[in-house]
């Protein structure tokens, strides 16, 4: 057992005391799979699909898309500015960095809901807070992970732009940005997908599109036209994937 | 032109200085290959000429002045006036060979100019110029990342003389390149030395390129000058006391 040290015995340990009490609060327990024909009973109700309603369903998609990609892309455009006073080696001034530090996690730490749920007071029902819910909570997200980019950023291309004489800030675009902008892309469209999926949830406090069609179907047994929605939103996350992957490919 | 006096730095949390009191004049038109073992401080005095790296106690002087005496304005200024390469080259990758040259351009232009890459005419015809005289025959669109070391090299170097410097420093610039490359580069950095009658400083591991292109040789020890004169005074005995402990 040459690979492992005596405290790694104690940290297995511990995530077993860890496991066992998880899953008590949790009421764990496998043995309820036993009534799974439940589960097969539901799931044949779902077909045959009702595609009678598909274009306005097919509509409602593509206000999801809209959402996440608003929300995600104006996120990446405000992080992108404030990442670079996020990050020890650009931000100059260490008190400005901990305050922005701590700005992003206080974003991050907000979810999307409840973003959402404030801003449904001054801007209604419908779509548009949910961009902006998406925003603030992607802000946190993609300023983090981006300034963890920037420190990470070999520094020869930014003494180069020392070297030649330039501004500060100057030398840090050029100096950073190229670097890391394949893996700020990434970052981007894991983003993208993964603000589909919180359009969906926004969907059931009015946020609109496929979500919102989602849960309505839902609440109303239209059970047949869930199974539509569902296809839709596999569709849906399965493009961006797909097309993220491939701007990625064009970029490195 | 530039002057040390006393110059020494230590690294923060460092035992020893980096570099010791050190003093030294170089004057216009010389070539100076700086020696010494690797930690011998070579990299430092190099990055102290041009204020990337700030010194801790003397004074270094361009012409008059001191450098710790200038406005940020005037450190921009010996900044562009100094070209500077390295041994990784520090090109800025996903960028062509032109766009990574134009970049030599940075301190003369304004921040949006930079930002947008407004260059013009003349500007990218003197970037094409440079790239030929580099001996960089290869298409100016394409990106950096896919060049040999050697080329590489000259995209920096192109880089360097766009900024149209005074001085040149070299940090380690062939120590990644094959003994053929090296020569070659060195040869290019003395022909445009003699050309454009620059002030040249190199650190180089090897001894016989030193000895074959310096008109001045600096060897540095543990951070202190160890030896300052003629390539042809740094005889054998000279060169084992340097890199023997």
């Amino acid at each position: 057992m040459v690979w492992f040290k005596k405290s790694q015995y104690f940290v297995l340990l511990l995530l077993a005391v860890l496991v066992f009490f998880s899953a008590r609060l949790t009421e764990f327990d496998l043995s309820k799979f036993k009534d799974f024909e439940n589960m097969g009973d539901f799931l044949s109700k779902w077909f045959p699909m009702n595609t009678q309603n598909l274009p306005y369903l097919f509509q409602e998609s593509l206000l999801t898309i809209a959402v996440a990609f608003l929300g995600s892309l104006f996120g990446l455009m405000i992080a992108l500015p404030v990442s670079f006073l996020a990050a020890k080696n650009t931000a100059g001034y260490t008190y400005l960095y901990t305050i922005i530090r701590f700005f992003l996690s206080f974003l991050r730490s907000v979810p999307e809901f409840v973003f959402g749920l404030i801003l449904l007071t001054t801007l209604g029902l419908g779509p548009f807070p949910a961009v902006i819910a998406i925003v603030l909570h992607n802000i946190g997200v993609l300023g983090k992970l981006i300034a963890e980019l920037i420190e990470a950023a070999d520094k020869g291309p930014m003494e180069a732009m020392s070297a030649v004489g330039t501004t500060r800030w100057i030398g840090n675009v050029f100096g950073i940005l190229p670097q890391i902008w394949p893996n700020v892309l990434s970052q981007f469209f894991y983003r993208f997908e993964v603000a589909i999926r919180t359009s969906l949830i926004l969907g059931l406090i009015g946020g609109g599109g496929i979500g919102q069609q989602l849960f309505i179907h839902f609440k109303t047994f239209q059970y047949q036209l869930v199974s539509v929605d569902v296809m839709l939103i596999m569709i849906i996350v399965i493009l961006v994937d797909f097309t993220g992957g491939k701007i990625r490919e064009k970029v490195i | 032109m530039i002057q040390f006096e006393n110059v020494s730095v230590r690294y923060p949390g460092a035992a020893e200085p980096a570099l010791k009191k050190l003093n030294i004049s170089i004057q216009n038109g010389e070539f100076v290959c700086v020696l010494g073992q690797s930690g011998a401080g070579k990299s430092t005095f190099i990055r102290c000429i041009n204020g990337l790296q700030p010194i801790t106690d003397g004074e270094i002087r361009w012409g008059y002045k001191p450098l710790s005496s200038m406005t940020s304005k005037e450190k921009l200024e010996v900044r562009r006036k100094t070209g500077m390469i390295f041994q990784h080259y520090n090109l800025i990758p996903r960028m062509s060979v032109i766009q990574n040259v134009l970049t030599g351009l940075f301190g003369y232009k304004k921040s949006y100019e930079n930002l947008f890459g407004l260059f013009k005419p003349a500007e990218r015809q003197l970037a094409i110029d440079t790239i030929n005289q580099v001996e960089l025959f290869v298409e100016p669109t394409r990106r950096v990342e896919n060049l040999s070391g050697g080329q590489k090299q000259r995209v920096a170097i192109a880089r360097a003389l766009l900024q149209n410097p005074k001085v040149f420093l070299g940090d380690e610039p062939v120590a990644s390149l094959d003994p053929g490359t090296a020569d070659r580069i060195f040869q290019l950095l003395k022909e445009t030395h003699d050309k454009r009658n620059l002030v040249t400083i190199i650190n180089v591991h090897d001894v016989g390129l030193a000895k074959k292109f310096a008109t001045r040789i600096i060897a540095l020890k543990n951070g202190a000058l160890f030896f300052d004169g003629v390539p042809d005074d740094f005889n054998h005995e000279m060169y084992t006391q340097l890199y023997n402990h």
